[in-house]
């Protein structure tokens, strides 16, 4: 009885390696993305069938090239129709790896069926079926490319995620929010002559930002999930929301309330206030590392506003920047390995990134006013504000400084963009 | 029995191990029949979409002071500085004079900013401008309970174009005398 049961444990064993063993086999990377000089992926993507199939195609298409990840294979070459069956052999030749087909269903809701090729290895890499309401076409649109993004690079996407920031109607102030690719605005009706930089609570369910109104600086909260919003903390002089700690529970923001600008900490349960900084001069804009250890901020103890780094109870605070005589608005990226922060360069404001250990400094920008700058949740993209077309509107650009376009349309003033953790 | 109930949980437990594969399987199926680890739902991926409705919020706080500008000059400051120069010594002088005439007045003093800096670094600025007039209005004899500050850093320029001499007109601290409404 003993013998069997070994020779049962030790079959269970050899099936569970040889299945471990086929998932990794079958979890194929097409791109590194990890290593800096990766080959872009040539990708074939067809029309889908359908009426709107042109148009999820090209929301499709318009995610996958932004990455910089792939290039995108003209139609025009294509030798296979979306309705004959996939041979390798009629994409082998063009040099492309990947290829996109399906069709797309409009009845009371549209289902769209889509198939990504291997063409190498002359296979199908995955065959999903995607359902939304009619108006959900983009969000549909952009959750296949996420899907397509992860089997060909291993790694998530981001283009379900969003943006909020201000921008200003009439002369008013208000939160807004809009898809990762600047459609879909939406303005959130909250009114107020002044309102600063939103920041999303870990699982982007909340905001917090700050508003003047009747002559005091007031932090709010926006929750999604109960549609609220309701002044949290207000005090005399300056209070400005700065990021939340990871868990969600607390953030951090900065305050004169006790006579200077001053870094706190704010705990949501008890409504606790916490200092951390105390100095004569000026502490503002703290910006929280993801794993909640440190806190970048802006400081004008050493004559200008430079940015520094602390532990999270206020200790072992150094400088980070030297370069330049006014840098502000630091942020990190997801991993914490680098902070992006902007900095005055040649009389105008510029996107910059450093590492935590004040290495690697790198000037992103070159036209214009460019400031609030926050990583995408990938870490792979930038969003940030800038006037170099006038009026300012919200951009956004690879973490390299590549690709840089503005994502809200022309007109609207808007500023202080903060993409969605997820 | 016992033979049959160990060949089960093999079988359990195999095809749990290889669930993954099942995930990323190629599939000739037409339709339908494919589930998504992460998305795990019958059918097909519904795609889910929290709908962002407007968010609604009131103003309670009513004005119950009535506002008086322009009685005293702006106080002006350098690029990037809050100390406040000797020049001005004659402003803070009538200002804390006329506070002392008219002991039931409140006075509010407005820090602003140039457009060149960032956003929160000048709130901090028009802040700290602010308090550097208080702290010497209140060097003069005014009491702190009588002065408000308010920062509004680069958000309300005076003058709005880009040249040095608009952007010395709008780092300024600016009086305002806040008096009860409804005498």
């Amino acid at each position: 009885m003993k013998k069997q049961f070994t020779v049962i444990c030790l079959l269970l064993l050899l099936f569970t390696i040889h299945c471990s063993l086929f998932t990794v086999a079958e979890a194929k990377v097409y791109i590194d993305i990890t290593s800096p000089g990766a080959k872009k992926l040539p990708i074939a993507i067809f029309d889908l069938e359908g009426t709107s199939g042109k148009e999820i195609s090209e929301i499709i298409r318009d995610d996958l090239t932004f990455t910089g990840l792939f290039i995108y294979i003209d139609k025009a070459s294509y030798i296979e129709s979306v309705l004959q069956s996939f041979k390798p052999i009629n994409w082998t030749p063009l040099g492309i790896e990947a290829v996109v087909k399906g069709n797309v269903l409009e009845e009371k809701n549209l289902t769209a069926t889509i198939t990504l090729y291997d063409t190498f290895e002359g296979k199908e890499i995955f065959k999903k079926q995607y359902q939304a309401e009619k108006d959900l076409l983009r969000q549909l649109s952009h959750n296949i490319a996420n899907d397509i993004y992860k089997a060909l690079t291993g790694k998530s996407g981001i283009f379900r995620s969003k943006i909020a920031f201000v921008a200003e109607d009439n002369g008013e102030k208000s939160i807004y929010i809009m898809d990762w690719d600047g459609h879909r605005i939406k303005k959130l009706g909250l009114k107020g002559t002044l309102v600063l930089t939103p920041h999303w609570s870990p699982d982007s369910t909340k905001i917090i930002y700050s508003s003047e109104r009747g002559r005091q600086w007031g932090i709010f909260l926006i929750n999604f999930s109960r549609m609220t919003d309701k002044k949290i903390f207000d005090a005399k002089g300056i209070n400005m929301a700065g990021d939340f700690f990871p868990k969600g529970d607390s953030f951090v923001f900065s305050s004169s309330k006790d006579g200077t600008p001053d870094i706190f900490t704010f705990n949501m349960d008890d409504g606790r206030v916490r200092k951390i900084t105390s100095s004569y001069g000026i502490d503002v804009s703290p910006a929280v590392s993801p794993d909640g250890e440190y806190i970048a901020f802006v400081s004008d103890r050493g004559g200008s506003p430079q940015v520094y780094l602390m532990r999270s109870d206020g200790n072992e605070v150094r400088r980070l920047t030297f370069e330049g005589s006014y840098n502000t608005s630091p942020s990190w990226s997801p991993l914490g390995d680098r902070i992006v922060f902007s900095g005055r360069r040649g009389g105008k404001n510029h996107i910059c990134i450093i590492k935590p250990d004040g290495s690697e400094l790198t000037q992103l920008t070159e036209h214009g006013n460019n400031e609030d700058p926050s990583f995408s949740p990938d870490g792979r993209y930038i969003t940030f504000s800038s006037d170099r077309d006038g009026t300012k509107g919200v951009y956004l650009m690879r973490a390299n400084g590549e690709a840089q376009k503005e994502i809200t349309p022309k007109g609207l003033r808007a500023f202080g963009p903060r993409w969605s953790p997820n | 029995m016992r033979r049959f109930w160990i060949f089960l949980v093999l079988i359990v437990f195999v095809s749990y191990g290889c669930q993954q594969r099942v995930a990323t399987k190629p599939d000739g199926q037409p339709s339908g029949q494919q589930q998504d680890s992460s998305q795990a739902q019958k059918g097909s991926d519904k795609i889910p979409e929290q709908k962002v409705a407007s968010v609604e919020s009131k103003d309670l706080s009513t004005k119950a002071v009535q506002e008086k500008e322009g009685m005293f000059k702006d106080i002006l400051f350098d690029f990037d500085k809050y100390d406040v120069k000797d020049i001005y010594k004659p402003v803070l002088q009538s200002v804390s004079s006329w506070m002392t005439k008219n002991g039931s007045a409140k006075l509010s003093i407005e820090g602003h900013c140039d457009e060149r800096g960032t956003n929160e670094y000048n709130l901090a600025l028009g802040d700290r401008r602010a308090k550097a007039v208080k702290d010497s209005l209140v060097s003069f004899g005014v009491p702190s309970s009588k002065i408000d500050m308010i920062s509004y850093g680069e958000e309300k320029p005076l003058c709005k174009e880009q040249n040095e001499d608009c952007w010395s007109k709008n780092r300024r601290a600016h009086f305002v005398i806040l008096e009860k409404a409804g005498k």
